[in-house]
């Protein structure tokens, strides 16, 4: 039992690492609470289940595809609206991308309606030594792990990689290297949102598409980037892995509907005791 | 004589309504290491950010080359080839020595040739490719103005801009790195240097320029100002 349970709860850390990685970058770089990544993520699900209900494409193929529309919505509004007030205090930007998130959402639900949509793709399901575990499920994991890995590979060993921990380090000597510093934000701010689209295509598979998750989505970025550590692919790896286990084994013991107050508890008991986060000392990557 | 490379004319600048340069004029001859000095607050730092476009000049002209790079973006005073070794040497905590210097080449494209660049600064500073990989944040302070410089040199500029690279280090790394400067000066790379410390400023550099609160007042070869005996009281304590 508590072998499934651990399962269930890794799962769930895979797709939580997802969601987080792209807010957790903007935010550690951009310094920008970036509140439309949950709609971001509902747009990559929408774009997503449109193309596999309409035409009939596979919704693995639409994670790229997801991906790159949301990188150049990202990268518009990063270089057209939130460059303007980038080095103003936070709640500045919060405050924007709190309004700029109000028209996406409301605009999502005139357009798609609020009724939740959902991607079928009846894969079944298998049985190894007692854990129970949909197929859907593990292919949505392993493609969560997936675009965390790529996100690290490419802030790792890419030029682009090098220059956005760089600004993130020191925007004046960055600049003072040639590097573009407004650019660098935009594709950064790209590069989030890239995330967040590819994971709307991967939760597509298991989670219904509706605007009614975004808040959820965005309290889960939260968490994870809390426990995890700003900024870091390996911190949010970490912390949705934490949040997923420790949620699951929450929602067995004191029941379901008490598993995301143990999220919060634990990220409050993490801001008083460690505010860095798990990793979260220098995991610039 | 020729063209100076780059040459100020009444420039102005500051930040916000503070106003910090008042007309400053002053030009750097090809090949040549000139230093600007001054005490705290005259307008030395703000002088060099000027040039590299981080702080908008509000008026006068910068002639680097023959072109007016006045209102031009850091990132274009860069590919002039005007490199900038920033005070505190400002290199990027959590990244390698060898990443750092890298990242001065970030505009350049030529990888074959970059890696011989970065082997002639580890020649240069062979202490730095022993610590390639270490943390820049973990090296010593001469050591990281020595990462500073490799940083800077590999964008092959025509013009370096130092900013007090004497600060806070030890007299040996002092005299290691005054004669490094001289070493990569004589590789065609003409100098402007900013120091609080005249003397080790006037041991390295040909020319000089006084500034005091934003303006130019006295210049001259360094060896004319040392027997100044203004410079000497008022700057070098003798």
């Amino acid at each position: 039992m508590e072998l499934q349970i651990l399962a269930n709860g890794i799962v769930l850390g895979a797709l939580y690492a997802c969601i987080a990685v792209g807010f957790s970058l903007v935010w550690g770089v951009l310094n920008v609470i970036n509140m439309l990544h949950g709609s971001f993520i509902i747009l990559g699900g929408y774009i997503t289940f449109f193309a596999w209900a309409r035409l009939g494409i596979h919704p693995i193929a639409m994670i790229p595809v997801a991906g790159m529309i949301l990188y150049g919505l990202g990268y518009m509004v990063q270089r057209g609206v939130i460059n303007k007030v980038v080095t103003q205090p936070v709640l500045i930007t919060l405050t924007l991308t709190f309004g700029l998130d109000m028209i996406l959402y409301n605009f999502m639900n005139v357009v798609f309606t609020a009724t939740p949509q959902r991607v079928t793709l009846e894969l079944g399901s298998f049985d190894i030594g007692g854990i129970f575990m949909p197929w859907d499920r593990i292919v949505s994991m392993l493609l969560a792990f997936a675009l965390t890995g790529l996100l690290y590979w490419v802030m790792r060993t890419s030029r682009v990689g090098r220059a956005i921990v760089a600004v993130r380090m020191d925007r004046d000597a960055a600049a003072l290297m040639g590097i573009r510093v407004d650019q660098i934000y935009a594709i950064t701010f790209g590069i989030g949102a890239f995330m967040a689209g590819a994971a709307g295509a991967v939760f597509a598979v298991v989670f219904p598409v509706t605007t009614n998750l975004s808040g959820l989505y965005i309290g889960k970025a939260f968490v994870v980037c809390v426990i995890g550590g700003l900024g870091s692919v390996p911190g949010a790896l970490v912390g949705g892995i934490v949040l997923g286990v420790i949620e699951s084994f929450a929602g067995h013991w004191l029941g379901p509907q008490h598993a995301i107050t143990v999220g919060f508890v634990l990220m409050l008991i993490l801001l008083i005791t460690r505010p860095s986060g798990l990793l979260g000392k220098k995991g610039y990557e | 004589m020729a063209e100076p490379l780059i040459k100020l004319s009444g420039l102005t600048s500051g930040y916000g309504d503070v106003q910090v340069l008042w007309g400053i004029d002053l030009e750097v001859r090809e090949g040549e290491i000139a230093c600007i000095v001054g005490s705290n607050g005259a307008g030395k730092t703000t002088l060099l950010r000027t040039i590299s476009g981080l702080v908008h000049a509000t008026g006068g002209s910068i002639i680097y080359d023959g072109n007016d790079i006045l209102r031009a973006q850091p990132d274009v005073v860069v590919g002039q080839g005007i490199a900038h070794v920033p005070e505190a040497r400002r290199l990027f905590r959590g990244l390698s020595v060898r990443d750092n210097i890298l990242l001065g080449a970030y505009l350049r494209d030529d990888r074959q040739e970059i890696l011989a660049d970065l082997e002639l600064i580890y020649n240069l500073f062979p202490i730095l490719k022993e610590r390639e990989k270490q943390d820049a944040s973990t090296l010593s302070g001469g050591e990281q103005q020595m990462c500073a410089f490799g940083r800077g040199i590999i964008s092959r500029p025509r013009l370096l801009m130092i900013d007090e690279f004497s600060l806070g280090l030890a007299p040996q790394a002092v005299e290691r790195l005054s004669e490094a400067l001289i070493e990569i000066n004589k590789t065609g790379i003409t100098m402007l240097l900013v120091e609080q410390d005249v003397i080790t400023a006037f041991e390295v550099a040909h020319y000089a320029f006084v500034i005091e609160t934003g303006r130019v007042t006295l210049n001259g070869s360094t060896k004319e100002l040392s027997d100044n005996p203004m410079i000497r009281q008022a700057y070098m304590g003798i």
